[in-house]
């Protein structure tokens, strides 16, 4: 349920994943976790198809680096990727606030 | 041994990789790295694709594993249980290779598509320099104007007319479809995954499509061909009439196989619940 939630956010999260600079694919899958306090733990190994078709879409370009021989791929946002991350916020900010308008006013007690 | 000055990264395990070697993630015990390699061996088995989409997918994998090896070590693991942990937060090869499957199947369309359209006009001026220089329609080198055309061969251009056109609109519409354009597919969709796998699929059947015109191109020019050298044999340039016909055997050759491929990353997208 959770997991399925979030895949219809996982482009926007990991957009804003690499806001701040540039990531490896194992660094925003950290990102996204440590930044959800472990709610979105997703297999490690679904990022980087995701992170691949962001690249496809022209939303982030990637660029080989290679540290303490290793060779990673560094993905960066793009203009359009930084234009695209602003629309999903706007998005999510307008369908968040009517949701907990509608969901806010109603006392139920919390179960999870 | 005091001839080497210091170990070769031949001493290192490499993964056995279908497409070639590609680096192994370093810094790790070499016990690690083994089981890095054979997992990462049993992922790439899934993989179909460009081989060097898979390279780099491998490339990848690899050092985010070490990445999250090295993460485990602090916690406490030993070695083998840090490796350990890491493939079990990536998921299972067939999980991981399943998500990688829409994304290999558009790289696959995408890479036939541009081929076709990149080698196009070369093999088109190929064969204009070989009609010009045959003196054939020296005003206007189009086919259907070479001397003493038969019916046959007249039927036969103007089906190589329609087969340009699928194969010019089938590579467009693939670039267009696998590329910048999928950024405008509705993030919301709650059947996402299988939305791409489906897209990506289509797309490698079109691509697919657009190679047969070309094959279709490729075997009529040679058609057309062999009608002229039947007939007025004397007429014709051997040397850019050769090359020429070379250029259209070599990309028959190639495509054909391009073709298959994305045909099976095709089905294989189709058959696989995509981005699991």
């Amino acid at each position: 349920m959770r997991a399925q939630a979030l895949k219809g956010h996982l482009d926007g999260m990991l957009l804003a994943a690499l806001e701040d600079g540039p990531r490896h694919g194992y660094a925003v899958m950290e990102a996204l976790r440590v930044g959800s306090d472990g709610q979105f733990d997703l297999p490690t190994g679904t990022i980087y198809p995701a992170l691949r078709r962001l690249e496809r879409a022209g939303l982030v370009h990637t660029r080989w680096s290679e540290d303490s021989g290793r060779r990673r791929r560094l993905y960066e946002l793009t203009p359009a990727g930084r234009r695209m991350l602003d629309d999903e916020r706007n998005a999510w900010r307008e369908f968040s606030t009517a949701v907990t308008a509608l969901l806010g006013p109603l006392p139920r007690p919390v179960t999870s | 041994m005091t001839g080497s000055p210091r170990s070769t990264p031949a001493d290192r395990p490499v993964p056995a990789l279908a497409g070639g070697p590609g680096p192994a993630p370093a810094g790790l015990p070499a016990a690690a790295e083994q089981v890095i390699g054979s997992y990462l061996t049993e992922v790439v088995h899934r993989l179909i694709g460009p081989a060097r989409a898979r390279r780099d997918i491998l490339a990848e994998l690899g050092a985010g594993l070490a990445d999250a090896t090295d993460g485990y070590r602090p916690a406490g693991l030993d070695p083998d249980q840090a490796v350990r942990a890491a493939i079990a937060e990536f998921g299972r090869p067939e999980q991981v290779a399943d998500g990688f499957r829409a994304e290999l199947t558009a790289a696959q369309a995408r890479r036939t598509a541009l081929a076709l359209l990149r080698t196009g006009p070369l093999v088109g001026l190929l064969w204009l320099g070989a009609a010009l220089a045959s003196r054939i329609g020296a005003q206007l080198a189009a086919p259907w104007h070479w001397a003493n055309m038969p019916v046959g061969a007249r039927l036969v251009t103007h089906l190589a007319g329609i087969a340009f056109v699928i194969a010019i609109g089938g590579a467009l519409v693939t670039v267009a479809t696998t590329g910048r354009l999928t950024r405008w597919v509705p993030g919301w969709l709650p059947a996402r995954p299988r939305w791409l796998g489906a897209g990506s699929a289509a797309s490698a059947a079109i691509a697919a499509v657009a190679v047969g015109g070309t094959a279709a191109i490729d075997i009529a020019l040679l058609a057309l061909l062999a009608t002229q050298a039947v007939s007025t044999p004397g007429r014709l340039a051997a040397l850019p009439v050769a090359v020429a016909a070379v250029a259209s055997l070599t990309r028959l050759t190639l495509t054909s196989r391009a073709a298959r491929k994305c045909l099976t990353t095709s089905v294989a997208c189709l058959s696989s619940p995509a981005g699991a």
